[in-house]
């Protein structure tokens, strides 16, 4: 049998993957990547949203965008990716079968890293094998991919930040999300993406899950039930929902079978069954490594960082760097990825219930369990402050790594520091010149531009805006407040679009200024 | 389901080259390359396959060929992941029974008690 070899062999051309050929590739290594699909890319195609974290991160870039780029210095550096590849055995030899059409050709590999990323979790309810029960990940692919969409009328299972995330993209493909349910009793996900679905009245069920899907050739409604705190349903606490589409995002579990195959060793953890590796992503076997969601569930930012720093230890593997340099280079991408791995939801806090801010101030709890910040709590936290003058209201209350609002500002009105965790203040008697860049940079739509027009008793809120269509100057509609109710009259007075908000437009609104720290939404009509 | 016409942050969606295809021998529609489950999808067909044993409908999940529940018969190839197979002109495609396009096949195991394959 021929036996092709390769200097450095890389299985999964998503984030972690290429980022990993490139990073090795541009220290002089020859990298193969295989991907078992048509397109590279992983699921960074799938992201139509901004990122999260600081520039280094390319946060406030959208995930397709950081795919394009990624596909274009894989393609500078000189990476081979070999697509409708699948990988179908991995030894200990450093030895790899890969399935190319209805043929098996085998290669071996002086070098070897797995990035074969994650697969989406299940759960069993009555009915869960209906068409129209799919995952969130498939709702994704259909309408960002495909251009089409999953369905009508659209229950959520789970709000962790793929659910959130998921239920607004949904939303924006033009779909109707009736709920959100989740059986845990906190939302899962940032609070921020929450405020995004809330504002708009999608209602959160948490302690509630499926009980049963309905319909028999496909799905037509579904029945949420509360749970107990041992998961048990309360009876007579039955909802029901006219839908044509269940969408399940429950989490992920990493796809590490080609690493339990070539023996390396693993680890059964709380985030699934993955190898053992050093921060290299270096397993028991010399020359094996895993970087991305098969050594451990996180995100695609992460995913990059972690490619990376394989990347460089394949290289020192391989004699194309000194130890000195790849130390060098693993510190400085280290202080990159722990940025990442700091505040409320980070890895170290999975599960714990965290109360207060790094600030000393308490959480929101309505947040936590209806998805928007009450009215009688906005009012602690930094990011708010009420002058007549126009200037930003920041709505973000969970300490999370980002900070692309500090930059965006050069007038100074907002404020993080150093710490990406640190909540942003909104800088008492900074001069805003409302160029509303904040607004459109804030991944996670929290920054709304308040200005009081006294004379008239009116006052008008700057909003974020990616829906269809657009409202246009002289709309008369209602706005909504952070739980989605209609709270008071409202005119479009202003929109703006502009390639540096890209795709974030800024819509201002008239109301009455009794309603200026609430009305945070419009609908027209 | 409808295509998206216009999207917020991806825009117009790219205009595809419609071709003609064959569901369980009715003539549809669809844009060449995309996967078929998706022309299936626009045309409003949810059930892909019935299982072996229990008669049950299955139609699309993962969406990225991993879960194989959207199998169908392709040209008369049964268990072709239909989420990740381009649609090609003319193509034949069949809503599968068990591991076959014939609709006696699940229903007459399923009289005999059930049978797995």
């Amino acid at each position: 049998m021929k036996v092709e070899r390769k200097e450095l062999i890389v299985i999964g051309a998503g984030p972690a993957g290429l980022s990993a050929a490139i990073e090795a590739a541009s220290h002089g290594v020859k990298a193969t990547v295989f991907d078992e699909n048509a397109r590279p890319g992983g699921q960074l195609f799938k992201q139509i949203h901004k990122f999260f974290g600081s520039k280094e991160h390319k946060a406030k870039i959208r995930g397709f965008r950081i795919g394009e780029d990624l596909l274009k210095e894989a393609e500078e550096k000189g990476v081979e990716v070999v697509l409708n590849a699948t990988v179908i055995g991995l030894y200990k030899e450093k030895e790899v079968q890969v399935q190319i059409g209805t043929e098996v050709h085998h290669y071996k590999g002086d070098a070897i890293l797995v990035a074969t990323g994650a697969a989406e979790n299940m759960v069993n309810f009555r009915g869960w094998t209906l068409p129209g029960v799919i995952g969130a990940g498939a709702a994704q692919t259909m309408m960002n991919l495909y251009h089409v969409k999953p369905g009508e009328r659209i229950l959520m299972l789970g709000t962790g930040n793929v659910g959130l995330v998921v239920s607004y993209q949904l939303m924006q493909a033009g779909c109707k999300v009736v709920a959100l349910a989740d059986a845990a009793p906190r939302i899962g996900g940032y609070g921020v993406h929450a405020s995004k679905l809330a504002r708009c009245g999608v209602p959160f069920y948490l302690s509630h899950t499926i009980k049963e899907a309905e319909g028999t050739d496909c799905v037509t409604g579904v029945t949420i039930a509360q749970v107990d705190d041992h998961f048990r349903f309360i009876p007579g606490t039955e909802k029901h929902f006219d839908v044509d589409t269940i969408c399940v995002a429950v989490g992920l579990s990493p796809m590490a079978q080609l690493l339990k195959m070539d023996g390396v060793e693993m680890a059964d953890t709380r985030g699934g069954y993955i190898p053992k590796c050093d921060e290299t992503g270096a397993t028991s076997i010399p020359g094996i490594y895993a970087a991305g969601d098969v050594a451990g569930i996180e995100e695609a930012s992460s995913a990059m960082i972690e490619g990376r720093m394989s990347g460089a230890a394949i290289a020192e593997y391989l004699g194309y760097m000194t130890g000195e340099e790849k130390s060098s280079r693993e510190e400085e991408l280290d202080h990159s990825l722990e940025a990442l791995r700091q505040g409320m939801f980070a890895p170290k806090n999975r599960g714990k219930k965290i109360e207060k801010t790094e600030e000393g101030i308490d959480i929101s709890e309505t947040l936590l369990t209806k998805g928007y910040i009450a009215d009688d709590e906005i009012k602690r936290f930094p990011g708010y402050r009420c002058e007549a003058k126009v200037h930003p209201v920041i709505e973000c209350t969970q300490n999370i790594p980002c900070n692309p609002c500090q930059t965006a500002c050069r007038k100074g009105c907002i404020s993080i520091g150093d710490n990406i965790t640190s909540l942003p203040i909104s800088v008492k008697g900074s001069e805003c010149i409302d160029c509303g860049m904040c607004v459109a940079s804030c991944s996670g739509q929290a920054i709304f531009l308040v200005k009081k027009n006294e004379d008239e008793g009116t006052s008008e809120i700057t909003i974020p805006y990616e829906f269809l269509p657009l409202p246009e100057v002289g709309d008369k509609g209602s706005a909504l407040s952070r739980s989605g109710q209609r709270i008071c009259e409202a005119e479009i007075t202003r929109v703006r679009t502009s390639k540096a908000y890209d795709g974030t437009n800024l819509v201002t609104m008239k109301v009455p200024t009794a309603f200026e720290d609430s009305a945070r939404f419009f609908i027209k009509a | 389901m409808e295509r998206i016409k216009n999207h917020p942050i991806l825009g117009a969606s790219p205009a595809g080259k419609l071709v003609d295809f064959y569901y369980d021998g009715k003539k549809l529609q669809g844009y060449e390359g995309e996967p078929i489950a998706m022309a299936l999808r626009v045309n409003g067909i949810m059930i892909h396959r019935y299982t072996a044993k229990r008669h049950e409908p299955r139609g699309v999940f993962c969406a990225i060929g991993r879960c194989t529940d959207c199998v169908m018969v392709v040209d008369g190839q049964p268990n072709v992941r239909t989420c990740i197979t381009p649609l090609r002109e003319g193509m034949k495609v069949q809503t599968q029974y068990g591991a076959t396009a014939d609709p006696d096949f699940g229903a007459a195991k399923k009289g005999k008690g059930g049978a797995s394959v």
